[in-house]
């Protein structure tokens, strides 16, 4: 079992006497993409700044790599790497410099870090001009680079494409998604582009008012449980349904759908296939991100 | 610590406000040994005129002066705080002719101190919130306490670094004070004055001038002496400024904090002076360099050792008030 890289227990938060964030639990594994999707003011940034230590909690631990976040802030925090809302960098100096002094504060960053993490984030040309001067793209690509030069096991990114163009999100998420698969950085990112998450995530925690309301992978998520067969002898493959694996079907003009157990779809195929069915077609069901988004979300509204 | 500290210099360096305060004081510091230049001239050349002799002696205008204020202080109508302040004068003109100390050509080191006894209320200190007021509102302002505060540094350690380089840039902004001022005046006067006896310490006892207690120092020690002083001041001013900078969120409104109640504090002390609170407010005791004449006393009872303490507990306090506040602080930026 992969070891958790950030453990999140029992999170609250209170601002004067208004609770923001109840009780908020997650775990990451080694080199897991999890997505925080939840609606503006729903508590995501707040969290996320807990976890890093802008902001400190009431109450709950965080553990960053096993060690507690309150009582080895050092040790906690050289495991992190993080872009908190848009790239913001001392615009009065260049790039590169931005880089230097920012590594002299972690243990151990040599120009060669700060070299490669420019040439991971495709910054070479322009790295020396003032930060002033960089489009948005590019003081993202920084922003980037910034959380990556002392090497972290954990990335925190939060609302990282906002104010990107799609050419912009999709090379961002390229990136990420390399860092997570080769280097086995595990990367917590919020949003609430749905899209960005579903495309970038493993797994999904959605977060509304304060509350974790859903945890579960995306393919858990999405799926309905519902499978459609287009056979050409549907009726056959009722009774195969029925009799060997005691699952009741229905026949209409789509074909003939169950509601089942995905883990089960392979032997119901390999079943069909044994008993000369042929099968042109075999759909499970999705509903899309959105939808569950929206329907978690609006019933906690009114 | 070292690396955090020649960081937080960088940052000040790279924002130009060393270059904007030198600039500010080499127009001040021109304007000034100009201006005290060109009524010297006149004052030759009024002696030339009335005498029409070509060797400036100082002792004549000095004489001129001495008559000039016995005439006024027989005026029956003046106020009696006036006419004790024409004596205190008058003592000291005498003291000067008596001892043979010029008192009346300029020199660079006499423009100095005097420069720095001006400016030790007002300017100084505002130049030195000028260098301090954004050192940690700036990087509320602009977000980038983000980027600084989710390193692996405690938070301590990045403000005691921050306070370090402030400290030291405010030694060498008074150092950059003390060698321009010296240095403009005296492309001016081409008088450098360095080994010129001060007199300093009269002290007015019942009415007179008492100068038992006067010491003979060189310009070059007293300047050494007045500057210290102007250093002491501006490392409180650097600390309190660091205490507000640490508190709001934004530069602009550090900076106007601190230039309220820098200016504020000076009507404070005209206005309330019988109030006994005000001899307790730091603006209120910033002016250590007119202790050494040893006739002063914003506020009855008031001393140099007093407000030195004064401002030491100032500076100390917001000291510690601001590692208090910058710990527990929420980034909500």
């Amino acid at each position: 079992m992969a070891s958790s890289v950030l453990k999140v227990s029992n999170l609250t938060k209170r601002i004067k006497k208004t609770q923001i964030i109840h009780d908020v639990s997650f775990d990451i594994k080694e080199g897991e993409i999890l997505g925080f999707l939840g609606p503006n003011g729903s508590g995501k940034t707040t969290t996320l700044r807990m976890v890093v230590g802008l902001i400190r909690p009431t109450s709950g631990d965080i553990q960053i790599c096993g060690h507690a976040l309150k009582e080895e802030y050092i040790n906690a925090m050289s495991n992190v790497g993080c872009i908190i809302e848009g790239p913001d960098l001392y615009g009065y100096m260049s790039g590169y410099k931005n880089l230097e002094l920012l590594g002299s504060m972690s243990k151990d960053v040599t120009k060669k870090d700060i070299d490669e993490a420019v040439s991971l984030v495709g910054m070479e040309n322009r790295i020396h001009d003032k930060v002033d001067v960089y489009s948005m793209g590019m003081k993202q690509r920084i922003g980037l680079a910034q959380a990556l030069i002392h090497k972290p096991r954990l990335l925190i990114l939060d609302e990282p494409t906002n104010g990107l163009d799609p050419q912009g999100i999709h090379e961002f998420r390229e990136i990420v998604k390399k860092l997570a698969e080769e280097k086995g950085i595990s990367v917590l990112i919020s949003s609430h582009l749905i899209s960005e998450v579903q495309l970038m995530c493993d797994r999904v925690s959605i977060i509304n008012k304060g509350r974790i309301i859903k945890n579960a992978s995306i393919e858990d998520m999405l799926s309905t449980g519902e499978v459609i067969w287009t056979l050409d002898d549907p009726g056959k493959g009722q009774r195969i349904l029925e009799e060997t694996f005691e699952i009741t079907s229905t026949i209409d003009q789509r074909g003939l759908s169950a509601n089942l157990d995905i883990s089960r779809l392979p032997d119901i195929n390999k079943a069909f296939f044994d008993a000369g069915l042929r099968i042109s077609l075999v759909d499970n069901k999705k509903q899309t991100l959105e939808d569950l988004f929206l329907s978690l979300t609006h019933e906690e509204k009114i | 610590m070292i690396a955090l500290i020649r960081n937080e210099i960088q940052k000040i360096l790279l924002k130009k406000k060393m270059l904007l305060i030198l600039f500010l004081l080499l127009i001040f510091v021109t304007l000034f040994s100009y201006g005290q230049n060109y009524a010297y001239e006149r004052t030759i050349e009024q002696f030339e005129a009335e005498t029409s002799e070509t060797a400036f002696d100082w002792r004549v205008p000095a004489g001129q002066r001495l008559d000039d204020l016995e005439r006024r202080r027989s005026n029956e109508s003046i106020p009696d705080e006036v006419r004790a302040s024409f004596d205190r004068e008058i003592q000291q003109l005498n003291y000067f002719i008596d001892n043979d100390i010029n008192p009346i050509t300029p020199t660079a080191f006499k423009f100095n101190a005097e420069f720095a006894e001006q400016g030790i209320v007002l300017f100084i200190p505002l130049l030195v919130v000028i260098l301090a007021a954004d050192l940690v509102s700036g990087e509320f302002s602009k977000k980038t306490i983000k980027i600084l505060l989710t390193r692996a540094v405690p938070r301590w350690k990045i403000l005691l670094s921050k306070y370090l380089a402030l400290l030291m840039m405010t030694t060498i902004l008074v150092f950059i004070v003390a060698v321009l001022s010296t240095l403009v005046s005296f492309l001016f006067f081409r008088e450098l004055g360095a080994s010129e006896p001060v007199v300093t310490g009269f002290s007015v006892f019942e009415g007179q001038l008492v100068s038992d207690s006067t010491v003979l120092v060189s310009r070059l020690q007293y300047s050494v002496f007045i500057y210290s002083l102007v250093w002491f001041v501006s490392i409180i001013i650097a600390s309190i400024t660091l205490l507000i900078s640490v508190t709001v969120d934004s530069s602009s409104s550090a900076i106007g904090i601190l230039m309220a109640s820098l200016i504020g504090g000076q009507f404070l002390q005209f206005f309330l002076a019988e109030w006994e609170l005000v001899q307790y407010f730091f603006v209120t005791n910033l002016d250590l360099t007119r202790y050494l004449t040893g006739s002063y006393q914003p506020v009855e009872g008031m001393s140099l050792t007093f407000s030195i303490l004064t401002l030491a507990v100032w500076g100390g306090l917001s000291l510690i008030f601001s590692f208090i506040i910058f710990n527990r602080k929420d980034v909500l930026v």
